[in-house]
């Protein structure tokens, strides 16, 4: 066991003290709360500035009208839109040329077109440069709609404030219901699942790499002979794999504390300086669900790290593994593929079967546990399902790699591969 | 009393057979060369030793007991395929192969600053292995081999890859080592080596044993039928000289070996007046015509057999 603790000691403290592990661990907190941040702000600064759109008025009654619509205001107060009317006097191809090129000038940002039979169904045309601006197309949009369809209700003798409240549209809540009560969830539930599916997705492949890696290295350098002298084959795979086990829980834990502290007083931080989003409210995560992260972790850690060592073990360049990562990685990326597909029925039996799947249920379950609890025994059934194929691949797995790691040249055939197995 | 026994021991990979059927004691205290030809299962066998492979068939016995993890810790094994951490400092290095063999803390640490001292890379300690030379990284596996005082030492083909300033510092190394009554198994191909520092040998080729026992006696037992000519001129008439029956030449240097009951001296008169003749010194054969001899003997008998 002394032994072990030095081959966990010295696997730790390698990936600890790199420049790669403190960067990631500091820098991976911050990106991640710039992107909750960023697009909250988006939402709050506008980066607005007043623009020219030229109008082609051909029923000759509707500017005067759309210039009221078009009222939205800057920061400063000034109107963002300011429209100018040209009149239809000659050829409309025409005076669309000399439009087109004062677009092309920049002297306008847009111009539209609105046909003489607009109210009966003619077609408007918005021509920029760009029809990227979707907040610009979208206000011409509703103006005119409103200007068109009122002129149709006050045709028909009917009161456009009138109708506009008997076609309020009716409002639906989410809420949802679990064994401890009924609360209102508006999508928290579906960012929260997959972002914890992606981080223990993105984690499991990053440390089973690092194995991988570890073992190449020990191989390339021919130091593993040296290591063997003193302890069998298996304790170094263990030692190995429970030392990188504990940089990833150290990760965690730091993160983790940051995400606490980011929850609790990240709101009000921004409230505090960003005054405008005081009315955002962060997700909360409940304790279960990172109960159930840390033990899916650990299993889907143990169950793909062993294959990552057994493969580290059969080549002698991280190029040749290539080849064998594959598989392993498909088994890691197919339940990603799965998510949306989980998501909208998470209890039908195809959803559970899957999540069943041992190598499916790190990701999986966890994703159905963070949607709704499912029944103790899938969980519990899962967990030990897992438990069982972990111990079964260690088996394997740790017989590759006694044989592998002595093994240099050529790259392994399958078939030699399961000739290692059976040596004694 | 030995410090190691083989008893019948087999090893197969598959359908190749790495080592067959083989037994050699080894006393206490003695200086031991494992030889054979590149392939002949010298490190196969050394590895069961070591417990890193498990025999098919047979038994190890060390140092009076069946070997176990435990006894590893009694055993210092330099392998043919060695290395270090590259990212590793030597002194945490030194410090983790320390660990590993049951070592504690402060013990440790004074012993590695006592080995580095000595071979003068104090300096090194904090440096990073990658950033020392080939000569250096090997001086610290001669110390990671050792930190622990092993009873037993194994070395596969430590002299391969050393400088001659190295080579001397092992060999000097290796009879200190026998000196304090520890016990040294080496394996090779190269003879020379063997020739100078081994009590007792044992070769192998093709996973069998060919030859085994006290390097002088071997030698006495092949007879004082070999010549060994330092000469200069045209030597390839020697061929039609009758009762020649090997003949290692090197240009201005040559081994022979003479037939049952062949005459020295009638080769000697041959060759007078024929070539200038510096040395003419009739002796017992080098280990490495043995070598050629008896591996030789051996791959003729195999080939004709099938």
């Amino acid at each position: 066991m002394r032994k072990i603790l030095a081959v966990i000691k010295r696997e730790y403290l390698q990936i600890v003290k790199t420049k790669g592990f403190i960067i990631g661990t500091i820098l991976g907190p911050l990106l991640m709360s710039l992107f909750l941040i960023v697009p909250i702000l988006m939402s709050v600064v506008s980066v607005a500035e007043q623009e020219n759109i030229g109008v082609i008025d051909a029923s000759g009654k509707l500017f005067v009208e759309l210039d009221k619509k078009m009222e939205q205001k800057l920061k400063d107060g000034s109107r963002r839109y300011l429209l100018e009317e040209y009149r239809l006097t000659g050829d409309i191809s025409q005076l669309k040329e000399v439009l087109n090129e004062k677009v092309l000038a920049k002297e306008l940002s847009a111009y539209v077109f609105l046909p003489a039979d607009i109210s009966e169904g003619g077609e408007v045309e918005y021509v920029s440069e760009h029809v990227s601006d979707f907040d610009k197309t979208n206000n011409i949009r509703n103006a005119l709609n409103s200007i068109i369809i009122g002129k149709r209700l006050k045709a028909e003798g009917l009161d456009p404030n009138k109708v506009g409240q008997l076609m309020r549209r009716v409002s639906l809540s989410t809420k949802k219901v679990s064994k401890r009560g009924v609360e209102e969830d508006t999508g928290g539930t579906f960012i929260i699942s997959y972002f914890l599916v992606l981080v223990l997705y993105m984690t499991l492949i990053f440390y089973g790499q690092a194995i991988m890696r570890g073992v190449i290295e020990e191989k390339s350098s021919r130091v593993v002979e040296i290591v063997l002298s003193s302890i069998r084959p298996f304790q170094l795979m263990a030692g190995k794999i429970i030392g990188i086990g504990a940089v990833g829980l150290t990760q965690y834990t730091i993160w983790g504390l940051f995400g606490i502290g980011f929850t609790t007083y990240g709101g009000a931080l921004i409230a505090d300086v960003f005054p405008a989003a005081a009315s955002f409210k962060f997700p909360s995560i409940p304790a279960y669900i990172f109960i159930y992260f840390i033990i899916f972790f650990i299993l889907g850690y143990f169950l793909f790290s062993t294959l990552f060592a057994a493969i580290g073990s059969m080549v002698n360049t991280e190029k040749e593994a290539q080849q064998f990562m594959t598989p392993v990685i498909m088994m890691l990326v197919i339940p990603l593929l799965l998510i949306v597909f989980i998501m909208r029925s998470p209890n039908s039996s195809i959803s559970v079967i899957l999540s069943m799947i041992p190598f499916f249920t790190p990701t999986l379950m966890l994703l159905r546990v963070c949607i709704l609890l499912p029944p103790f025994i899938q969980v519990g059934g899962s967990i030990v399902l897992m438990a069982l194929t972990t111990i079964l691949m260690i088996w394997l797995t740790a017989k590759i790699y006694r044989v592998g790691l002595l093994m240099y040249g050529k790259r392994p055939r399958i078939r030699e591969i399961i000739k290692w197995m059976r040596y004694k | 009393m030995n410090a190691l026994e083989i008893d019948k021991v087999t090893k197969n990979f598959g359908d190749f057979c790495a080592v067959k059927d083989l037994s050699f004691n080894i006393p206490k205290g003695n200086i031991y060369g494992l030889l054979g030809p590149n392939g002949a299962g010298k490190t196969t066998t050394i590895r069961m030793v070591m417990n890193i492979i498990i025999p098919d068939k047979g038994t190890i016995n060390i140092l009076d007991r069946k070997m176990d993890e435990e006894m590893k810790k009694r055993i210092g094994y330099l392998p043919e395929d060695r290395g270090l951490y590259p990212k590793m400092k030597i002194g945490e290095l030194l410090l983790f192969f320390s660990e590993l063999k049951g070592l504690k803390g402060a013990e440790a640490r004074r012993r590695i600053d006592y080995w580095l001292e000595r071979f003068d890379l104090a300096d090194w300690k904090l440096k990073k292995a990658e950033e020392l030379s080939k000569g250096m990284q090997q001086k610290v596996q001669f110390i990671a081999t050792v930190i622990h005082k092993p009873e037993l030492i194994i070395l596969d083909e430590p002299f391969a890859g050393l400088d001659p300033v190295n080579t001397k510092l092992l060999k000097d190394f290796m009879l200190e080592m026998k000196d304090k009554g520890v016990t040294i198994i080496f394996s090779t191909h190269r003879m020379e080596q063997v020739e100078m520092i081994c009590d007792n040998i044992c070769l192998i080729n093709k996973g069998e044993k060919v030859l085994e026992g006290n390097l002088n006696r071997i030698k006495k037992e092949y007879g004082k039928n070999t010549i060994v000519l330092d000469y200069e001129g045209e030597a390839k008439y020697i061929k039609d000289f009758a009762g020649i029956e090997n003949i290692d030449d090197y240009g201005r240097f040559m081994e022979v070996k003479l037939k049952e009951g062949g005459n020295s001296q009638d080769l000697l008169q041959y060759l007078t007046g024929k070539i200038r003749i510096n040395k003419f010194e009739v002796k017992e054969p080098t280990l490495n015509a043995i070598f050629i001899d008896k591996v030789g003997e051996q791959n003729e008998k195999n080939s004709g057999g099938n």
